[in-house]
């Protein structure tokens, strides 16, 4: 689902020019600096930007965004962007050339790592509270900016090994698995990947009889699937997928070719592997819940623009943190099916709750 | 498609201008290119020969066999469609709406799949005035109607996934006749239907001159931009169909149900022998490209070549099939552009 784009070197540098313009614009407004200032709460802008609305995970995102914004008496304004990172820049520009740019808090899903920097230089210049999501690059880093409060993302090869070991579980710690997985040159298929090696070198009763990509996309994983069991045919015990769109092509093939006996786990937690858990035709999947993705970046700008938290007192580790995922399974599922976001954990108080620990390089 | 035998005189003096010895050609040279591909896996791959294979390998193509028949028709034109993977999205969504779902109270049925090949007949429709009325190239109003096609899905989308629970269509995917499933008979239905149209309607006679020679044609009396947009018309039917297939094996509606096919056919097609210069090949041509496809991706897997490696891989042997398919004809193809 997550999956960082390609590099825009060109489009960076332009940028990366737009943002030293906007500074210099702010500088001259003379409202550019707001520190140790507050905003009346009715003068925040709330916005979440994320790539498009076609997918479950996103679209819960932003629905999670509205309820908190809804929450504060306020309205969250919608961004999507189709993947295509010059338009994401281009509409950072816009929000920020606007006026009251100090009270406005943006909760962006960067489409890349290489597109976190531009993002980052043009909100920290014209003053705008910024937390950003999944993707940047190693060496940017919040504690190093008043403005960019947090960056949230989570331990894919943890979450690539959970499932792997849910599966194995299920599988009675022995036969063969196939492993679909994401788009080869991201890290997110990368991590996931190498927390089902971690899982496979600690069960020797499990091989792995093929792994392929499907590139996260679900046609391809069905007609992907369907190959394999061909070639490895009643061999086949267990389906890893590196998402769960992934995961329910493959459970589209199985069952076009009638086998009822594979298990199969995935990641995202899109509602219909929920549901699909609950019944018991998929073994697990791992949620970084999406809807609480979507209110905390504004939760923790909202609360910064009314000056109940300092960024720069948050302890560094915290400012770039893996977020608690959850390993969702049959146990489980039902409470994860009709979830509704707790608004206790967007208070100013509990924002960095989630925090699991540094990310690690 | 009423309009039929009264022959289009005109048109057939324009065909008879063109010499049939290179389709012929071309057909063999893109035969021998699948033949190649098949001895080659077979040898390295046990597994490909198996009849279990053969069986899976025919359901993987039937979705692409729908839209590559669709697309055949835009591409005689000398026209080109990007709004493949728009209209599928739509008409995906629609369908699963339509019929029994988890999130409308709609059950249609029949007429629910019936009203989504009509909403891809339309897009197609709408590319088709487009491009004729406004005079605008194919590929920018194509290019716009496939934005539209995306929105509309996205908004038909919602934010949740409508899963089908028709049994009669999800038996499209499922339910097996001598072990090939619904959808690959469906598919070879809608081949025949698809040669049909182009052999014997005018729409499909026309479309060839109209490719061959507009100026021609046009001068000979044919109304070609009426002709055209039928033609355009037809070919989203088609993609409604392709999407209709698509979202029974997929389980629900899906806005990415069409990642990929709209290349997929293109390359099919051209493989095949239908040129982007218009005018030659056609849908029984292009099922040799659809076959080309789908053993390459097939072997690809199971000839065991590694997955870093099959992007590559997948696109050499396709370069070079296009090459080894257009080798005989090329010299009539004149201007390349």
């Amino acid at each position: 689902m997550r999956r960082p784009k390609r590099h825009r070197r060109s489009v960076l540098a332009c940028v990366a020019a737009g943002g030293f313009l906007l500074s210099g614009c702010a500088g001259e407004a003379g409202g550019g600096t707001t520190d140790g200032a507050t905003c009346d709460p009715e003068e925040i802008k709330l916005i979440g930007q994320v790539r498009n609305q076609t997918n479950p995970y996103e679209a819960a995102w932003l629905s999670g965004g509205d309820e908190y914004a809804e929450s504060v008496g306020l309205e969250q304004e919608h961004l999507t962007y189709d993947g295509d990172s010059q338009r994401q820049q281009e509409q950072i520009r816009q929000v920020l050339a606007g006026s009251g740019v100090e009270c406005t808090v943006l909760n962006v899903l960067p489409n890349g790592d290489s597109d976190t920097a531009p993002i980052v230089a043009a909100a920290d210049s014209a003053g705008a509270l910024l937390v950003t999501h999944w993707n940047k690059p190693a060496d940017l880093n919040p504690h190093d900016f008043d403005r960019w409060i947090a960056h949230i993302t989570y331990d894919d090869e943890k979450s690539g090994y959970q499932i792997s070991k849910a599966l194995f579980d299920d599988m009675g710690g022995s036969g063969g698995i196939i492993a679909l997985q994401g788009i080869l040159d991201t890290s997110a298929a990368q991590n996931r990947f190498a927390g089902l090696q971690k899982a496979l070198g600690e069960t020797p009763g499990v091989e792995l009889l093929d792994d392929q990509t499907a590139n996260f996309d679900r046609a391809e994983a069905l007609s992907v699937t369907r190959t394999l069991l061909t070639a490895h045919g009643e061999h086949v015990r267990g389906i890893w997928a590196a998402n769960d769109d992934m995961a329910l092509g493959a459970m589209q093939a199985l069952e076009a070719v009638g086998r009822d006996d594979v298990k199969v786990v995935g990641i995202d937690a899109v509602p219909e592997a929920i549901a699909a858990i609950q019944d018991g035709t998929m073994t697990a999947t791992v949620s970084s819940d999406g809807p609480w993705q979507g209110g905390i970046g504004l939760a923790m700008g909202y609360c910064a623009a009314t000056g109940e938290l300092d960024p720069t007192a948050v302890e560094d580790e915290n400012r770039a943190f893996y977020a608690q995922h959850f390993l969702i399974d049959e146990s489980n599922a039902a409470e994860f099916a009709d979830r509704e976001l707790d608004m206790s954990d967007f208070e100013c108080a509990n924002l960095f709750n989630r925090a699991t620990g540094p990310i690690a390089e | 498609m009423s309009a039929s035998s009264e022959g289009p005189t005109a048109v057939a003096r324009v065909r008879e201008r063109r010499p049939r010895g290179a389709d012929v050609v071309h057909a063999y040279a893109s035969l021998a290119a699948l033949f190649a591909m098949v001895v080659v896996f077979s040898a390295l791959s046990p597994q490909f020969r198996s009849v279990d294979n053969l069986t899976s390998m025919v359901d993987s193509a039937a979705v692409l066999a729908v839209v590559t028949v669709g697309i055949t028709f835009v591409l005689m034109l000398g026209a080109i469609d990007l709004s493949v993977e728009g209209v599928i999205a739509a008409c995906s969504l629609a369908v699963a709406l339509l019929v029994a779902n988890t999130r409308t109270g709609f059950d249609l049925g029949v007429a629910g799949v019936g009203l989504a090949i009509l909403l891809g007949a339309g897009f197609g429709l709408l590319s088709g005035l487009l491009s004729t009325l406004l005079r605008i190239p194919s590929f920018m109003t194509t290019l716009g109607v496939y934005a539209i096609g995306l929105g509309v899905a996205t908004l038909l989308f919602a934010g949740v996934r409508p899963v089908v629970e028709d049994p009669w269509l999800n038996g499209w995917a499922s339910d097996r006749f001598l072990g090939l499933t619904l959808a690959s008979y469906i598919a070879a239905g809608a081949v025949l239907v698809g040669w049909l149209i182009q052999r014997y309607t005018r729409v499909g006679r026309y479309a060839f001159a109209i490719g061959g020679a507009e100026d021609i044609t046009r001068l000979s009396g044919v109304p070609v931009a009426r002709y055209k947009a039928i033609a355009f018309a037809v070919a989203g039917a088609f993609y409604g169909l392709g999407a209709v297939m698509a979202t029974s094996q997929l389980g629900s509606g899906v806005v990415e149900a069409g990642t990929g096919l709209n290349f997929a056919a293109i390359a099919a097609a051209v493989i095949g022998g239908t040129m982007l210069a218009g005018g030659r090949g056609g849908v029984l041509q292009s099922m040799i490209g659809v076959l080309v496809l789908t053993v390459l991706l097939n072997g690809l897997i199971l000839a065991g070549v590694s997955p870093y490696a099959q992007r590559a891989v997948h696109g050499v042997i396709v370069v070079a099939a296009v090459v080894a398919a257009t080798w005989p004809v090329r010299h009539r193809l004149g201007v390349v552009k």
